[in-house]
């Protein structure tokens, strides 16, 4: 009996090996993607770059004088084109000894013109494909994604680490690969992206990082004392999946508030009392509420947005302890608020024509059933939908003094 | 059960005639029954000296008895286990010399000799008598002397035992910061006796019985009668006469011919060296297994939450015990399961680690030419390596191995890029987190880690898992006397959670651990918990009552 056992014992150990340590990778065999980025390419095919990083350049464990060295570059910045994402991801497996590696991928950048072209077909592999993340940022370019990637981080290891460290923060919308899905599935609302461009920002660190940007190729004594970072600028308006237009950084502020996304920031009002000068109000908290109204022929929305705020800066000299001249400044918030948001509603109804605010969605959790008869048409319904914005803002705090130190009594 | 009362009773011949229960002892008994002291002393003693011949530590005294020359005594004992100054002052000088004229005349003749000697004579505390030579001789091997009487066929056997032993030291295994340092030593006695000093109570019986055919050794089994479970005491002394054996030198032989489960590496027996700890067990109802020539006290049944519990913990304050041992179960999973861990997330499930961390050990490893299972395997050796040297290497050299060992393994294998440095913490962590519970207790767990390992490598997280559900269904199979291992966990008993991986303050212990103490549940008054006194006239009464038991 215990013979017949430690003979099944033993053949059950065999089973073992046969195992053959599947899906077994060695960290050494992996090329670890950071970030990745789409062009189109001629004939139709996509080019995909990708952002690998080079961990003997890392300076890791106890390779103290390495770090002290001139700083090598610590990303490798690749191209191939294919006929689709896999396609160009196989040949790249010719050019890169190790295998790409998806799990760590932070950043997909899409560029301006494959944007323009329609986004759905390009990035179906990153939500498909099982290594990849739903919490990848999706951003898009001004330019071609591949220039963009091609570029460093001062404080991060990489600059895909770093647009990954600014989108988290809420500088521009923070849209994942999930949030991009969702956007494109829904009729009631149209995809945003964050916009990214190299920016010259300070002198290069070191001999490997110097960028290339464009002002630089003009410009070739700059290049070498130029160093550009990855800069959020904006936001990318999407009508489905074809990028229509821009907004600036302060209408993408106006954005975050029609989306109910701000998380923090700073709103700045001209003082009441002296011309040219301004006040600061830092962003505590914000929210926004949306609510359809449908009278079987017009549809309307009454936006009610509430805003707590710290005052932070004050340039000019007005007396804040005054209850009217507090009450002055929350009113001006207030409007400043209403005027961001309102600008940039005009203008995605007027020049770009869609829903970017999720205005639909709203308006189909509350009529779900005359949804069905209007969702095809929706962009055209919100162009000529009227939007009553209300904003309450309150100054809740005013940093550590109250009025100035330097007012007269 | 004559076995065991051989030493505790006066063993007269009806006590050690052959038992018909004790079959198992009868026919070595019958041997020992058939040889009966002869009332000629010259007869005893060359018996004696044949059973001796060649043991040139036996020494034989012969004298005479003081003014009644006729008589002739001999006394028979083991030089070097004797107490010597005891035994000439008090035996030899006492009954050559000083032996006074009874008062009421009788004459001391030889017939009444013996009666004379016991009653008068020995000026020694412990004395009875045999008619067993068998006996008799045991008695001079296990340091008692022996008196002989000329025209008795009774040998009188002084307690006259005194050999060089260790003092009591501090416990070497098992130390704390607050409590009791004494440790148990290798003399029986002095072990019965520490925990005689803490239990004072006339229940707390220590039994006495001899194992090992050759060797001879006490053994002292230890309860208290009425909080123990008789069952158990029973089941403990069965199994321990079961024991046929030429030899024993410590209890782990014992330990391993009584338990559960004989080829589990967890220990289903608990062990230490500490009065205190076996005071605390037998209070909740355990046994404990003295064993001559050991500081080692065997305590039964043990669970396996006495892993992560010291003495201390119960001196120390509730809160920050609880913490403790929240601690040391933290430490004992990283000892088992830290380095398949990471093998398993650095060669399998790289995702799941935090970019910066998967950047910075894929750096560190850039250089490394091996995989990552060889690599923590090679230094989890290593250490293992170390960790056996520093037990066992002389004391002088122990520095001169642990600088060589650190600066080896710790910085110049990382230099030489022969080993990340990620691993060095991981192994580094393992090991430091498996002495944080006692030795003995991580023993296993030592030794599991390489399986796991090698499922890690071989499986990833999944291989992982699967081994560990094995151990735990391992676990909950064991019994240790009849009780679950993992009790109070599995089964879970909830009232003995108060004591396992947290500890609740003194005054909310109010019963034993439900699965050995249940023969007597309570061990303290409910509702001590100390509070400020009640000043209201209609409570004054109780608050003094609570004040008093505080």
């Amino acid at each position: 009996m215990i013979k017949k056992t430690l003979c099944l014992l033993l053949i059950l150990c065999l089973l073992l090996p046969l195992g053959g340590c599947w899906s077994r990778q060695e960290l050494g065999d992996l090329a670890i993607v950071l970030a990745a980025g789409l062009d189109s390419a001629p004939d139709g095919k996509i080019m995909l770059t990708v952002q690998l990083a080079r961990p003997s350049a890392f300076g890791g464990g106890d390779n103290g004088q390495r770090a002290a060295g001139p700083q090598q570059n610590n990303v490798w910045v690749v191209s191939q084109t294919g006929d689709t994402v896999y396609d160009a991801q196989r040949y790249l497996e010719a050019k890169v000894s190790r295998e790409l590696y998806w799990g760590h991928t932070m950043l997909l950048v899409l560029g301006e013109q494959i944007a323009r072209e329609g986004i759905r077909k390009a990035f179906n592999f990153f939500s498909r494909a099982p290594d990849t993340r739903e919490t990848i940022w999706v951003l898009v370019s001004r330019g071609a994604a591949s220039e963009v990637l091609n570029s460093h981080s001062q404080l991060e290891n990489t600059s895909a680490q770093g647009v990954g460290a600014m989108v988290r923060s809420g500088v521009g919308v923070p849209v994942m690969m999930k949030d991009l899905s969702m956007m494109l599935a829904s009729k009631g609302t149209n995809p945003v992206l964050p916009r990214i461009e190299l920016t010259a920002s300070g002198t290069p660190q070191g001999p490997g990082m110097k960028e290339n940007i464009p002002q630089a190729q003009t410009e070739p004594s700059h290049g070498t004392h130029t160093h550009a970072e990855l800069t959020i600028t904006g936001t990318g308006v999407f009508n489905d999946d074809r990028l229509v237009g821009w907004l600036g950084m302060m209408e993408s502020r106006g954005m975050l508030w029609l989306r109910d996304e701000i998380e923090k920031g700073e709103i700045t009002i001209p003082s009441l009392t002296e011309p040219g000068k301004h006040l600061s109000i830092r962003i505590d908290r914000g929210t926004t509420e949306v609510e359809p109204y449908y009278d079987g022929q017009n549809i309307w929305f009454d936006v009610k947005m509430r805003m707590d705020g710290e005052l932070w800066e004050q340039q000019s000299m007005e007396k804040i302890t005054e209850p009217q001249i507090f009450a002055a400044l929350e009113k001006s918030l207030a409007l400043r608020i209403e005027e961001k948001s309102r600008a940039v509603l005009e203008k995605t109804q007027q020049v770009f024509g869609v829903d970017i605010f999720g205005f639909g969605d709203a308006w189909h959790r509350k009529y779900p059933n005359e949804w069905p008869a209007l969702k095809d048409r929706w962009d055209e319904e919100f162009k000529t939908a009227d939007v009553h914005i209300t904003v309450e803002a309150k100054i809740r705090r005013t940093g550590l003094t109250t009025n100035r130190i330097s007012q007269e009594e | 059960m004559a076995f065991f009362s051989r030493r505790r009773k006066k063993t007269g011949p009806a006590d050690a005639k052959p038992n018909t229960r004790d079959s198992g002892q009868g026919s070595k008994k019958q041997i020992a029954q058939s040889l009966l002291l002869s009332p000629d002393l010259d007869e005893n003693l060359r018996f004696l000296k044949q059973s001796f011949a060649d043991c040139s530590d036996v020494v034989f005294r012969e004298f005479l008895f003081a003014q009644r020359e006729q008589i002739k005594l001999a006394l028979v004992y083991v030089d070097g286990l004797t107490n010597k100054s005891q035994l000439s002052d008090q035996v030899m000088r006492a009954l050559s010399l000083e032996i006074p004229a009874a008062t009421d005349n009788t004459v001391i003749t030889k017939a009444n000799a013996l009666h004379y000697v016991k009653m008068r004579g020995l000026c020694i505390h412990q004395v009875k008598e045999t008619e067993n030579l068998q006996e008799a001789v045991e008695a001079i091997l296990s340091g008692d002397s022996i008196l002989l009487v000329d025209g008795h066929a009774t040998a009188v056997i002084n307690g006259s035992r005194g050999w060089e032993a260790r003092s009591i030291e501090e416990s070497q295994t098992q130390g704390v910061v607050r409590g009791p340092r004494e440790s148990f030593v290798e003399t029986l006695r002095t072990n019965t006796s520490l925990v005689r000093r803490k239990i004072k109570n006339k229940d707390l019986k220590i039994e006495s019985l001899t194992l090992g055919e050759v060797t001879r050794t006490d053994i002292a089994v230890a309860y208290i009668k009425g909080i123990v479970n008789e069952d158990l005491v029973t089941e403990v002394k069965q199994r321990l006469t079961r024991i046929k054996i030429d030899g024993i030198l410590e209890s782990g032989y014992i330990e391993e011919l009584i338990r559960d489960n004989p080829l589990s590496m967890f220990p289903t027996v608990g062990h230490t060296d500490r009065p205190d700890r076996v005071a605390a067990n037998l209070l909740e109802g355990r046994v404990a297994i003295f064993v001559d020539g050991t500081p080692m006290v065997l305590t039964v049944p043990h669970f396996f939450v006495e892993a992560i519990q010291t003495p201390e913990d119960y001196y120390e304050q509730a809160l920050f015990t609880s913490f403790v041992r929240l601690l040391r179960i933290g430490s004992l999973l990283i000892a088992l399961t830290l380095p398949s861990l990471y093998v398993a997330i650095i060669s399998f499930h790289q995702e799941m680690l935090p970019t910066p961390l998967l950047l910075s050990i894929a750096a560190q490893r850039e250089a490394v030419p091996f995989p990552v299972f060889v690599e923590a395997l090679l230094m989890e050796i290593a250490f293992e390596i170390i960790r056996e040297a520093g037990i066992r290497l002389p004391r002088q050299v122990g520095q001169a191995i642990s600088i060589v060992a650190a600066l080896i393994v710790g910085q110049a294998a990382v230099q030489a890029g022969l080993v990340a440095g990620a691993t060095i913490i991981v192994v580094a962590l393992t090991a430091m987190a498996s002495f944080v519970v006692y030795y003995s207790g991580s023993l296993a767990f030592r030794l599991l880690r390489f399986p796991l390992m090698f499922l890690a490598a071989s499986f990833g997280l999944f291989g992982l898992i699967a081994g560990l559900i094995v151990i735990v269904v391992h676990m909950t199979s064991l019994r240790s006397f009849g009780v679950p291992y993992l009790a109070p966990i599995g089964p879970l008993v909830p009232g003995d959670l108060k004591d396992s991986i947290v500890r609740a303050p003194w005054w909310a212990m109010i019963k034993r651990p439900h699965l050995v103490g249940q023969n007597n549940p309570v061990r303290e008054a409910s509702g001590m918990r100390p509070k400020p006194p009640q000043t209201t006239a209609q409570k004054g009464g109780d608050a003094d009552a609570g004040r008093r038991q505080n």
